[in-house]
């Protein structure tokens, strides 16, 4: 069987790499309905190359989440402080 | 009487009472002039309003690109928030505030002059400067990848960087991406897929990962 498999665009069945390859995104992002995430997870423990291809925009994905960088305190707690403020009582709008 | 009352003049008159305070960037925002008993809507803001304010900073810092306009953007939206908050549902408290402050941020682009446009890179050398210097071991196990990711992302152009940021970085899901940029969801979805390629086809350029399949 081919590894990299192409033209299948059934909407039951197994997806296609192309298909995969445009719902991956979404995927990875935890942004699919529970019925495409499991179909596209199938696919990937199964072809090899598209599982690779996963593994790359994990990777991608992990570099920026470690590239988020903490926020300036002084910044954070100035406004943390805002917020208390309003939601204790201590400032109403007229309006 | 002892109700409290925003103060949103910019320009205290005599006799007004209450205490001034300032923005980062200079300009006079609300303080409070006294203190009253919480009411549901203090309730409610605390619920639905404050776990919000790490990830409000952080996404009006990817908006911005400054961290003195991005406090003031925050502040203003927790301002209009509060305002708002009798006829918010309780559903989506973020998905809400996003487009809060969304507004609060149009709305400070416009008050703006161009010649008061902030360096975009301004932000990030704030956020930078703020940080403790690593330590050498630290140094030591900088990633080569990780670095080639930042070099990618900041090769992208500003509205394929602006989606990574506030997907990878901030942890929008792709309608609070749509929402806080005013555009469609299938438009967010296909930035960041373009966006994503490009920076693997970098990665592939320099070695870093296989080459993309044909």
């Amino acid at each position: 069987m081919s590894w990299w498999r192409r033209g299948q665009t059934a909407t039951d069945g197994p997806l296609s790499c192309h298909e995969v390859a445009e719902l991956l995104q979404q995927y990875l992002d935890d942004e699919s309905d529970e019925v495409t995430a499991g179909r596209v997870a199938a696919h990937l423990d199964d072809c090899e190359r598209c599982g690779m291809e996963a593994d790359v925009y994990r990777e991608i994905k992990a570099a920026l989440a470690r590239r988020r960088e903490p926020l300036p305190d002084v910044s954070v707690r100035r406004l943390r402080r805002l917020g208390e403020r309003i939601a204790a009582g201590g400032v109403t709008d007229p309006g | 009487m002892s109700e409290t009352r925003w103060r949103c003049s910019p320009f205290p008159g005599p006799g007004t009472g209450g205490e001034w305070t300032t923005s980062p960037t200079g300009s006079p925002f609300v303080v409070p002039v006294s203190k009253r008993e919480p009411t549901s809507d203090d309730a409610a803001f605390a619920r639905h309003v404050l776990p919000e304010i790490d990830v409000l900073y952080r996404v009006a810092l990817s908006l911005t690109r400054n961290a003195a306009d991005a406090e003031d953007v925050v502040q203003e939206t927790l301002i209009r928030a509060y305002r708002s908050i009798e006829r918010f549902d309780g559903r989506h408290p973020r998905a809400w505030l996003l487009t809060i402050l969304r507004n609060a941020n149009v709305n400070r682009t416009r008050r703006r002059r161009p010649s008061l446009f902030a360096d975009p890179e301004e932000g990030r050398r704030a956020l930078e400067s703020g940080d403790p210097e690593p330590s050498a071991e630290e140094e030591a196990t900088v990633d080569l990848f990780d670095a080639a990711v930042a070099a990618a992302l900041d090769g992208l152009a500003p509205r394929f960087r602006q989606i990574v940021d506030l997907v990878d970085l901030d942890g929008l899901s792709y309608q609070e991406a749509a929402d806080v940029l005013e555009i469609p969801i299938g438009t967010v979805m296909s930035r960041l897929h373009r966006a994503r390629r490009r920076m693997r086809e970098h990665l592939a350029a320099e070695g870093l990962v296989p080459r993309m399949p044909r």
